[in-house]
């Protein structure tokens, strides 16, 4: 009896796992920066539609922690936290960042990388997030990990 | 989704042993002595983290008594990429709003400008 071996379509590219959102800012990268390592300016945007920051606390600095609360419009509370992993103004900002329930997982972490580039006054800024660096740095098998997830992009991609 | 079985997944997943098992079985069914093969490590070790595998749904059994060949599972892979959903709305949000604070500091720096006071350095 040979055990069927069914080829789920599931969106497993590598570069689908790994979340990475680009946006041009009107404004210098000094200044984009700064919004986020500033917490009065951070608590200005960071969070979904409607939610306001009720702390936020950096320690900015390699190794340092940063915890945040967020409130909802219903009124319910959000923590999140992290500890910074590179800090190189006005260039790039790297993060931990633990969520408990955003999909209901105690202690989710996932490693969050912000790099900002000069566009003639205008800035770049590229956010990556991913679940797979955080281990890897963890664990220091980045370049096994990183082959096992693209062959597990072959394996999962729908036979042609 | 249960967030049990997904904290499961990325539980199984966080060791570089059983990715290099779930690596292996991306290129086919394998058997537990196939599997064992590149490790220096006693079957019971390797067994071990089989049944994590197994436990987290990343991988199943066949049912042969004698060859019980192991073959990867691609559910809960599915539902780890469900995360990346979660974060690019809030992360898309957040910068619509860092955008609409920017606009408001560079016009409020133009007032302050024109009103003949130095720009606020913050």
């Amino acid at each position: 009896m040979g055990a069927s071996r069914a080829r789920p379509s599931v969106a497993a590219n590598p570069a689908e796992r790994e979340l990475v959102i680009t946006r041009v800012f009107d404004a210098q990268r000094e200044i984009v920066f700064r919004a986020w390592i500033e917490p009065e300016q951070a608590s200005q945007w960071m969070g979904p539609q409607g939610f306001t920051v009720v702390s936020f606390e950096m320690d900015v600095r390699p190794g340092g922690a940063w915890r945040k609360c967020m409130r909802s419009p219903e009124g319910r509370d959000y923590w999140r936290k992290g500890v910074y992993r590179e800090i190189v103004a006005p260039e790039r900002l790297a993060f931990t960042y633990v969520s408990d329930d955003p999909i209901g997982i105690p202690g989710h972490e996932t490693l969050v990388t912000v790099t900002f580039s000069e566009q003639g006054g205008k800035t770049l800024m590229t956010l990556r997030q991913t679940e797979f660096e955080s281990m890897a740095a963890r664990d220091s098998h980045r370049g096994g990990w990183t082959s096992a997830i693209e062959r597990f992009a072959r394996y999962l991609a729908p036979a042609a | 989704m249960s967030p049990d079985r997904l904290s499961s997944t990325f539980a199984a997943l966080a060791d570089p042993t059983r990715r290099a098992i779930l690596a292996r079985l991306a290129s086919g069914e394998a058997s537990v002595t196939e599997l064992a093969e590149p490790f220096e490590m006693s079957m019971p070790a390797i067994s071990k983290h089989l049944k994590v595998l197994e436990r987290a749904g990343l991988i199943a059994r066949g049912r042969e008594a004698q060859w019980r060949p192991c073959r990867l599972e691609a559910g809960p892979l599915k539902d780890i990429s469900r995360w990346v959903e979660h974060y690019r709305r809030f992360w898309e949000q957040s910068f619509d709003r860092l955008d609409a604070y920017l606009r408001a500091l560079k016009a409020k720096e133009h007032k302050e400008r024109k009103h003949g006071r130095k720009p606020r350095k913050t």
